[in-house]
């Protein structure tokens, strides 16, 4: 393609122009997946180059150092004590030996169990006495993946500060040779309100974040590799097991089912679609409506703004769950809008707001307009009013008249400063569960995709069909935990090719 | 351009009516806006207070008045799903703030050497559909014996514990606010622990009211993780959980106006509180959610 | 083998009478226990284990916290979380072989076994079996359809035509409410038809195949019975109470009966269903009908094990059925509480007896069937009634079964013996095993002389032998045998 410089472009025409940043959007695509793909061969070949390095660097420590430095390699916080930092050399050693303890006890149980997930399912027997049967539960996979995860996260973290622990003695050692003085425990303390304040103030988010989001996704990620499910639960009936990439190749086979019914994929492709197209209309219908009504709310002249903008936040305000539920009903074939309708003998039959495949699309879309317009509203007032006002006013002495005051003033602006908010807004609608769910729960059916993959309605998008194969007949967590992966690289792979893309907001620190 | 001295003041009387006529379409828009926007929930109100029948029916103005279905709705444990909710939402929004602050502080002010790798990590964190996380949180919680019947601390552990991850809003709002204030403060002397709650926790007091508001609003409309983590057992509902079950099949016809009535008891305190933080609400969003 | 384990049963059962006493001594003492009911009865289940600490004289005494959960998330929580499950839960008998796979229920004991044998109607006991064992205890036979109508609308020498109702609600512009759209319902016109949809279980409650004409001529004038219905105006894909919105003719149960009487009052009407007419023959819409057990949850220690058990009969007995079915009108499974006059008397149970003349007792149906069934209805609506279009929702239909339930190539390789062999009639598929090409029946089988038989392969027929049926010529006691690279079938007399 055929590269202009800034000036030539100024020369073309509005359609050429327009023409030609289009094909550089998508000829920026291929660009943007190679740098990635580079991007994360040089992260994985920097990681092991570091790995490396780190290697020849504590295997040179040990050689270079005093016997303080050569006994903390085995009892970690000895260097530390030995060079009167006891607080630091404490808690080295503290770490270390509820760590020893931790394995000794259970941790490597769970380790030496992971390979196999269980051996021995639970056991029922009769009981002559009784005249009944009891039940004797013996291995539980669940527990085993989930205390073996749990187990490689300590052993990383104990690596991880004997690591640190190596290094500290390496650090003390210079800085005595050096005729400097060490940081007492006292010094830590300090240091931890203020050089330091980051890690005290990290601490517990991080933590939580570890356990209660990182945790469960590395799990959820090694489900997909088990045969987990209703009928495998792993403890009051069958083990599950490790199956490797069978249910990749389940999912992603394009072949159809034994006798004509729909392949996974096509299903998948399917909802996929429709989860796009919601989005996409989900999130422009919201942006440029609520502009529009928040343009009419702040235009001059208008009274009441505060009324207004009041009584468009209502639906803020309310839990989802009550005003979703309750306008679902609304709209529902028994509800109170056809019924309202028949009895003023306007229709006679039932409008299928929810039975109807279109309809059913359709009305989602514009609920969520309901929904979704007032928090739009509220951040575009924010933006509008940072538009610098003479802007408009010298617009209007060239006697643009208001449209094409927004065509060249006020959209430009809007797109440069929400281009990563329309972003998140995307991939938060593809996920965006609480407004499918309570207004339709899927449905209606579509029969074509139903089968196979459980019950498949026209509205489900992914997320939603995730949770149905979670909750459905057959519980196929492990089929759950393939499309929650496909939907992450969706999404993933949706936001670095429009983040690479996008000109503005790259840098962060522009904003400051 | 023969006419360039009448143009400008025959442009000026059209722009007057011009803009009569377009403020009156805007108001007639607005008020149309305002009916669609106020309708459901004046219906909710309505039917709350309706006696003659519990199902759906084609009116809104009920024939008879009365609070049977509130009365009804004592009489079931929405009390105590009611104050289970309350309890979360305040214990969400107390230390859910101090965990997003720290976060959203931190990221903001400091400059750390892994802070680029922990924003890109918790970012990529954030593309993993949350659904699929329920089961193992349920498991975890259920072993450290937060389920049923203590749902409640539960619920509060994992919404708190994960709500690092919402740093995105409130960094946003500490961006704004110029860091030449802090620098200022460490030349005199000041630990970063002093110019946090010195300088920026004052001016960054709307941040703190939006987060506490996010946090409290929240639990009251939590129905899927809390219907698992507190499944079957009606003490450890919260009012979503408990409400949801009353308009399925088979109990929509003999619950529905007790629903409506929840609902309005459910919403008010959140609507009167959101409506009295407004402002801040608006502030927080404004200043944060854009440049997040 | 076999002999063994039958003696040894026997003695079992000599030894567990014996010991019955002594037993039941040892069960005393208080237990804490949690029963989930669902929202409406729990104040009279707490009233009833109150009275059962009463009256029990074995010393038991139970504190019992009861949950309110629905009989549907009754099951779907027991299968997530067994541990957390209650001591004793109401569930919907479709959920049986879920529970049963999912390890949250056990078979009952020999004594117990026989009280639910004996104490109920056959097809709650049925509903409570899976194979040759029983897993819960039924608690209410009223689970099935029938129809309410609106007696202004509809006249009374109308109710027992489909097609007259549908003339009656078009020209009324009323609706008709009949949940097609829902395996359970539409079931109804094929078992009109005369088909059946049956799931076979093994003991443990695994589904081991389908035997299924629903793709057949006679499915075909099902689909055709629907269309009459989905493709009319007044069709309405519900089963609530709808008379407020419009319905003439609603087709639900009796947990709907209190809110439709107030909706209709003097013209309330309840009826069986109607028949529907195609080629000149009249069908009466057949139904599901079906119970509510009550499931006790597996035990580790056989001594709460047994006290639940004792429970559990004392909840599902005759009285407390009765005390149910005065307080919410759930119609009884206990035989005796069903001769109640009072129960005799019911409007709804009178009409839900007229309609399980043409009811089929619910089995075991595996848990995507309910999906894969629904569609059908969708299926025929979006047709022009054509009789290949709706052969073409057929197939479509046992395609996906045949896809979902996938029969493991174990299963579609095997033969199996069909006929009067044993007194089975030719429904029933008798199982052999194979070795070396060569397939003989898992047991022995008396026959008599002029017995006949095939041996199939994948409970079809297009693998059979041999082509004219096999015919027993001597009676006596014989293994049935099938030489599979010949196709030859013999006799091995014992």
């Amino acid at each position: 393609m055929k590269q202009y410089s800034g000036l030539e472009i100024l020369r073309l025409s509005k359609w050429q122009r327009f023409l030609y940043k289009l094909a550089s959007f998508f000829v920026a695509i291929p660009h943007a997946i190679v740098r990635l793909l580079a991007g994360i061969w040089g992260a994985v070949k920097g990681a092991v180059q570091k790995i490396g390095s780190e290697l020849k660097d504590i295997v040179a420590t040990f050689a270079k150092g005093d016997w303080k430095t050569k006994t903390s390699y085995l009892i970690m916080g000895f260097g530390n004590i030995a060079r009167g930092q006891v607080l630091r050399g404490l808690l080295f050693l503290l770490f270390e030996a509820v760590f020893i303890f931790y394995m000794v006890t259970t941790g490597s149980y769970w380790l030496s169990m992971l390979g196999t997930l269980g051996t021995t399912g639970p056991t029922q027997a009769y009981d002559p006495i009784f005249d009944m049967y009891t039940v004797q539960y013996n291995d539980n996979s669940f527990k085993i993946l989930l205390y073996g995860v749990l187990t490689i996260f300590f052993i990383i973290a104990f690596i991880y500060t004997w690591r640190v622990n190596v290094k500290q003695n390496q650090i003390a050692e210079k800085i005595l040779a050096s005729g400097k003085k060490l940081k007492s425990g006292k010094d830590d303390l300090r240091s931890l309100v203020d050089d330091q304040f980051h890690k005290t103030l990290l601490a517990l988010p991080l933590t939580g974040i570890l356990i209660f989001t990182v945790m469960p996704i590395v799990f959820m990620v090694l489900v997909a590799f088990t045969n987990y499910d209703g009928a495998h639960n792993g403890f009051s009936n069958n083990l599950f097991t490790w199956v490797g990439l069978q249910n990749f190749n389940t999912m992603l086979s394009w072949s159809a089912g034994t006798s004509g019914t729909q392949s996974y994929s096509a299903t998948f492709g399917e909802i996929l679609t429709w989860t796009l197209i919601w989005a996409f209309f989900a999130t422009f219908t919201n942006y440029f409506l609520g502009m529009f009504v928040a343009m009419m709310i702040n235009k001059k002249g208008i009274h009441l703004k505060k009324m207004w903008r009041t009584i468009l936040v209502l639906t803020i305000a309310i839990p989802q769950f009550i005003s979703l539920l309750y306008v679902s009903k609304m709209f529902a074939q028994n509800g109170l809008i056809n019924l309202m309708l028949m009895d003023l003998g306007i229709i006679k039959k039932a409008l299928p707001f929810w039975d109807d495949p279109i309809w059913a699309r359709v009305t989602v879309i514009l609920i969520n307009v309901w929904i979704g317009i007032p928090h739009l509203m509220l951040i575009v007032t924010g933006i509008l009013m940072n538009i610098p006002a003479d802007l408009y006013e010298s617009a209007r002495i060239d006697g643009a008249n208001a449209w094409q005051q927004y065509k060249k003033i006020t959209l430009p602006y809007m797109l440069f400063v929400t281009g990563p908010f329309l972003l998140t807004s995307f991939t938060g609608n593809m996920n965006n569960f609480n407004v499918i769910y309570l207004l339709t729960g899927g449905g209606p059916t579509n029969a074509a995709a139903s089968g196979a993959a459980g019950s498949v309605g026209h509205t489900d998008l992914l997320i939603t069909w995730l949770f149905k194969i979670t909750t459905g007949a057959e519980s196929q967590y492990y089929l759950a935990s393939v499309v929650g992966i496909l939907v992450f690289i969706v999404v993933a792979v949706i936001s670095l090719v429009v983040y690479s893309v996008l000109p503005s907001i790259k840098n962060e620190e522009d904003f400051q | 351009m023969m006419n360039t001295n009448q143009a400008p003041a025959k442009r000026h009387m059209g722009l007057k009516a011009l803009n009569r006529a377009s403020n009156t379409v805007i108001y007639t828009l607005l008020v149309l806006i305002s009916i669609i926007w106020l309708i459901p929930f004046v219906f909710i109100v309505f039917q709350s207070f309706r006696v003659e029948s519990t199902w759906q029916v084609g009116y809104v103005i009920p024939k008879q008045w009365g609070f049977d279905n509130y009365i009804r709705l004592w009489n079931t444990d929405f009390k105590k799903w009611y104050l289970n909710t309350f309890i979360i939402a305040v214990a969400a929004a107390g230390l859910q703030t101090i965990i997003v602050l720290c976060m959203s502080y931190t990221l903001s002010r400091f400059r750390f050497k892994l802070r680029g790798p922990l924003m890109r990590f918790m970012l990529i964190l954030g593309m993993f559909p949350g659904m699929l996380t329920m089961i193992i949180l349920y498991r975890v919680l259920s072993d450290l014996g937060l389920t049923q019947s203590n749902a409640v601390p539960g619920l509060i552990l994992v919404t708190v514990a994960s709500s690092g991850m919402g740093y995105y809003v409130s960094k946003g709002f500490f961006d704004t606010i110029s860091k030449s204030l802090d620098e200022a403060a460490r030349v005199d002397g000041a630990t970063r622990l002093q110019v946090l709650y010195k300088i920026i926790l004052p001016l960054a007091k709307p941040i703190v009211i939006y987060t506490i508001l996010t946090g409290f609003m929240g639990p009251w409309g939590d129905f899927v993780f809390a219907r698992y983590v507190a499944m079957g057992t009606s003490s450890g509902y919260n009012v979503a959980v408990g409400m949801y079950s009353w308009l399925t099949n088979d109990q929509i016809s003999s619950y529905y106006t007790t629903f409506c009535a929840g609902g309005v008891i459910v919403a008010l305190p959140v609507t009167i509180l959101f409506m009295c933080l407004q402002k801040y609400y608006v502030e927080g969003v404004t200043g944060g959610a854009v440049k997040g | 083998m076999k002999r063994f384990l039958s003696v040894l049963l026997a003695a079992m059962m000599l030894f567990s009478m014996i010991s019955v006493a002594s037993a039941e001594s040892a069960l005393a003492g208080t237990y804490d226990i949690v029963i989930w009911a669902p929202e409406a009865a729990v104040e009279l289940t707490q009233q009833q284990v109150a009275d059962f600490n009463a009256s029990n004289s074995m010393g038991i005494t139970i504190n019992a916290t009861v949950e309110p959960v629905s009989e549907a998330d009754a099951a779907t929580n027991m299968i997530m979380d067994v541990e957390a499950g209650g001591d004793l839960f109401f569930f919907a008998q479709d959920q049986l072989s879920r529970l049963i796979q999912a390890g949250a229920l056990t078979p009952l004991g020999v004594a117990a076994s026989e009280f639910v044998k004996t104490n109920n109607s056959y097809g709650s006991t049925v509903a409570a079996q899976a194979g040759d064992n029983y897993y819960a205890y039924p608690l209410t036979a009223d689970n099935g359809y029938f129809m309410y109508y609106d007696k202004s609308i509809i006249p009374e020498e109308d109710i027992d035509s489909l097609e007259k109702l549908v003339e009656d609600c078009e020209a009324a512009s009323k609706n008709f409410s009949f949940e097609l759209e829902n395996a359970w319902y539409n079931a109804g016109f094929f078992f009109g038809a005369g088909c059946h949809s049956d799931w076979i279980t093994d003991d443990a409650g695994n589904f081991i195949a389908i035997d299924d004409d629903y793709n057949s001529d006679k499915g075909l004038i099902a689909a055709k019975g629907i269309y009459i219905l989905a493709s009319s105006p007044c069709y309405v894909n519900s089963s609530q109470a709808d008379f407020a919105s419009g319905s003439a003719v609603v087709v639900t149960g009796t947990w709907n009966y209190s809110a439709i009487a107030e909706q209709l009052g003097e013209n309330f009407g309840v009826t069986d269903l109607p028949s529907f007419t195609v080629d000149g023959t009249e069908y009466h819409i057949g139904s599901y009908s079906g119970c509510k057990l009550l499931g006790v949850k597996p035990q580790e220690d056989a001594v709460r094990g047994a006290v639940l058990n004792q429970l559990a009969q004392y909840l599902t007995g005759k009285d407390c059925q009765l005390a149910r079915f005065s307080n919410f009108g759930w119609g009884p499974s206990n035989a005796e509480a069903l001769a109640d006059p009072a129960v005799q008397a019911d409007p709804t149970l009178i009409a839900l007896n007229e309609q399980n003349n043409y009811a089929v007792p619910q089995p075991n149906i595996h848990g995507s069937w309910w999906d894969i069934a629904k569609i059908i209805t969708t299926d025929i609506k979006g047709t022009d009634g054509s009789d290949d279009a709706l052969q073409t929702a057929l197939q479509k239909y046992e395609d996906s079964i045949a896809a979902v339930f996938e029969m493991t190539d174990e299963v579609r390789n095997a033969f199996t013996v069909i006929g009067t062999v044993n007194g089975t009639s030719w429904d029933v598929d008798l199982p052999m095993t194979g070795a070396d090409g060569v397939w003989t029946t898992t047991e022995a089988y008396t026959m008599e002389a002029g017995t006949e038989f095939k041996v199939r392969q994948g409970k079809s027929w297009d693998v059979a032998y041999p082509a004219d049926n096999f015919v027993v010529e001597t009676a006596g006691t014989y293994l049935i045998q099938l030489d599979a690279a010949t196709g030859t079938v013999s006799l091995v007399a014992q």
